[in-house]
């Protein structure tokens, strides 16, 4: 009994031992890939900043409104954004194929899963992102309108306008995700449906001045207010 | 020559059969079929009344259209055909006509760059762009433009207008005060529809790669003015009589007029920043005829609209001029927005902050550069009411006083510019 004991601990210390030498070249292969991906992360980080730097991305990003989005939410500029998001997708992607190297069971096929899932949710940062830029820039563009033309309800509009394209980008962006595809797209046609419905019958009963006196200023009685301020030229 | 790629193989037949010119006044016929035969008409009287020896052109830039084009030719040689031998009228040259049409969507600033090769194409030493839209258009003025650049060697010349004393106020109070303090030169109408030019200007101004910007697609006349004193060629201003009410365009339209004249000075600023960053002080300019005519006869304005405008303007677009304006100057304006309207006055060195906060955002780009411009309006109508309070019985000698008082505030407060201009952009959450 003592002899199968003694076999029985011989096994498991010479399968331990084998493991472990098949193990630790994995695992240095694994750190070495994860250095070099941090490297390989830091060299593109400072290419692509020398680039959008040449480009002027943060100029065109201020004039577009977005630099301000991301000041809103307490993100850095644009350019870098990007330099860190290229960083971390670059390196992250490297230490996904080491982690793949060291051949455990399971890890190999949610790691494959998480890299079918990636493109997706870059895509749907990326609209989350555009619908905040042109939710921002529509908006304001409505409000400078609204209050020069003399409006009554400048800010209603320039939030109502936030409002729908940003109930659009967010229900693109859960599409996009795949997350619950149909309670989605029923709760973006509710809202929708409803915000418009809720708009047309405000206009209409509770605006009834404000409708004819939109429509005085667009068919015709323009000229009448405007001919009360002075020639600017 | 950059005229090469975009005047058409009728328009360069047109322009080599005409040879060289001494004159040449360019007029944009685009949707303007009725009254381009006033303006033509105008125009060969001048030259046969001021300019008897010289060789002359008139070119015209057409919009493209068939049915319009087609009045406009037979306008044109109905007026070329009626004013042969009138008594008194003898021009000793043929007098050429040249049709183009434009090179792109129909704008002032095509017009323009036609105009301006085909001075360069016929050698032309004095030049004018009028307006068919100009009801005033007399043989006089057109001579008094084409004068000073043939006979006086001058390179671009302004009008000036009599005009009432509340008409022109962003003129006066934004465009000619802003653009004397910091390109140092004291032409009071920055934006016109008839300026003078000479052949060397026009050439210079057309080499330039600027053509494609918004900025001068509608009122290229200011940029071409400040090209000229950027480049230290001669300016002068002329009188021309009364300011006639253009029949078409923008009219009190404020929003629009600032985007046309506004924008494109504070594109000017950008562009042309390593000149005016060193320029100190102001130069007077020759002015031909008398300095400035103003009347007073009775107006309709609604004051208290303008002010409720600017109330509530200031009020909600709160947000956007908080990343516009420096926050001590943002105070200010807060402050009286809050006054009653009688105890209102929206002072100049604040009115010059403002417009100094505005050139410089414009200059980092703080937010979408036309947005920038539009957010002008309620302030300008602040600045609107204010005066006319202020000068409701104010002499026109009164308010040449006040008008050069702020001229004073825009030379003296420069330096501010200068510091928001190199000043890095403050990132504001």
């Amino acid at each position: 009994m003592r002899q199968t004991i003694l076999q029985g601990l011989e096994q498991v210390y010479s399968n331990l031992v084998r493991m472990i030498a098949e193990f630790l070249p994995r695992f240095l292969v694994m750190l070495i890939i994860i250095v070099i991906g941090l490297l390989v992360a830091f060299v593109l980080k400072y290419i692509l900043r020398a680039l959008l730097g040449l480009t002027k991305l943060d100029r065109v990003s201020e004039e577009a409104g977005a630099s301000r989005v991301l000041r809103m939410a307490h993100l850095p500029s644009m350019t870098e954004l990007l330099c860190r998001s290229i960083f971390w997708v670059t390196w992250f992607g490297f230490i996904l194929v080491g982690l793949s190297v060291l051949g455990v069971a399971g890890l190999q096929e949610q790691i494959s899963r998480l890299f079918r899932f990636l493109p997706e949710v870059f895509v749907a940062i990326l609209i989350l992102f555009l619908g905040a830029v042109i939710a921002t820039f529509l908006s304001r563009a409505a409000l400078l309108a609204a209050v020069n033309a003399g409006h009554p309800s400048a800010k209603i509009l320039s939030w109502s306008i936030r409002f729908v394209i940003w109930i659009l980008a967010i229900s693109m962006t859960l599409e996009e995700l795949g997350l619950a595809r149909q309670t989605v797209i029923s709760a973006f046609s509710i809202i929708f449906g409803a915000s418009m419905l809720g708009l047309a019958i405000a206009f209409g009963l509770g605006g009834q001045d404000l409708a004819r006196k939109c429509l005085e200023r667009y068919l015709g009685d323009a000229k009448k207010e405007k001919d009360k301020e002075p020639q600017p030229l | 020559m950059a005229e090469d790629t975009f005047l058409a193989d009728d328009l360069l037949r047109q322009l080599m059969s005409v040879g060289e010119v001494d004159l040449l006044v360019g007029i944009s016929s685009h949707n303007a079929a009725d009254t381009i035969s006033h303006a033509v008409h105008a125009i060969e009287q001048s030259f046969q009344q001021h300019f008897v020896r010289q060789r002359v052109v008139i070119v015209n830039v057409g919009g493209g259209d068939k049915d319009e084009d087609g009045v406009v030719a037979t306008r044109l040689g109905n007026l070329a055909e009626n004013n042969v031998g009138l008594p008194g009228m003898t021009s000793l040259r043929t007098m050429h006509r040249v049709t183009a049409n434009f090179s792109g969507p129909p704008s002032a600033g095509i017009a323009l760059r036609t105009i301006l090769a085909a001075a360069d194409l016929l050698q032309a030493r004095a030049c004018a762009v009028v307006s068919p839209a100009t009801s005033n258009l007399t043989p006089d003025s057109i001579a008094n433009l084409l004068r000073p650049v043939y006979r006086e060697k001058f390179d671009f010349v302004a009008p000036l207008y009599t005009r009432h004393k509340y008409q022109g106020l962003l003129a006066r109070n934004l465009l000619y005060p802003m653009s004397r303090a910091v390109f140092g030169c004291g032409i009071r109408e920055l934006n016109s529809d008839e300026w003078g030019f000479s052949g060397r200007l026009a050439a210079l101004c057309l080499n330039q790669d600027v053509w494609h910007e918004e900025a001068i697609r509608a009122r290229p006349e200011a940029w071409m003015l400040i090209s000229a004193i950027s480049s230290n060629f001669r300016c002068c201003q002329t009188f021309l009589g009364e300011k006639s009410q253009a029949m078409k365009g923008p009219g009190t339209d404020i929003v629009e007029i600032l985007r046309q004249t506004v924008g494109t000075l504070f594109w000017c600023l950008e562009t042309q920043q390593a000149f005016w960053l060193d320029c100190e002080r102001s130069q007077p300019v020759p002015t031909f005829g008398p300095a400035r005519e103003l009347t007073s006869e009775p107006t309709d304005l609604d004051r208290h609209r303008i002010f409720e405008m600017f109330r509530s303007g200031v009020t909600e677009l709160e947000p956007i001029l908080s990343s516009i304006l420096d926050p001590e100057t943002h105070s200010e304006i807060k402050s009286i927005v809050s006054l009653e309207e009688g105890k209102f006055r929206f002072k100049s060195d604040l009115w010059v902050r403002t417009l100094y906060d505005f050139a410089a955002s414009y200059h980092h780009a703080v937010i979408n550069r036309d947005h920038l411009v539009q957010a002008l309006a309620p302030l300008y109508r602040g600045m609107t009411y204010s005066f006319l309070v202020e000068h409701s019985d104010s002499s026109p000698a009164e308010m040449e006083a006040a008008s050069e008082r702020l001229c004073v505030e825009f030379e003296l407060q420069k330096p501010y510019l200068r510091e928001r201009w190199k000043a890095k952009v403050e990132v504001k959450s």
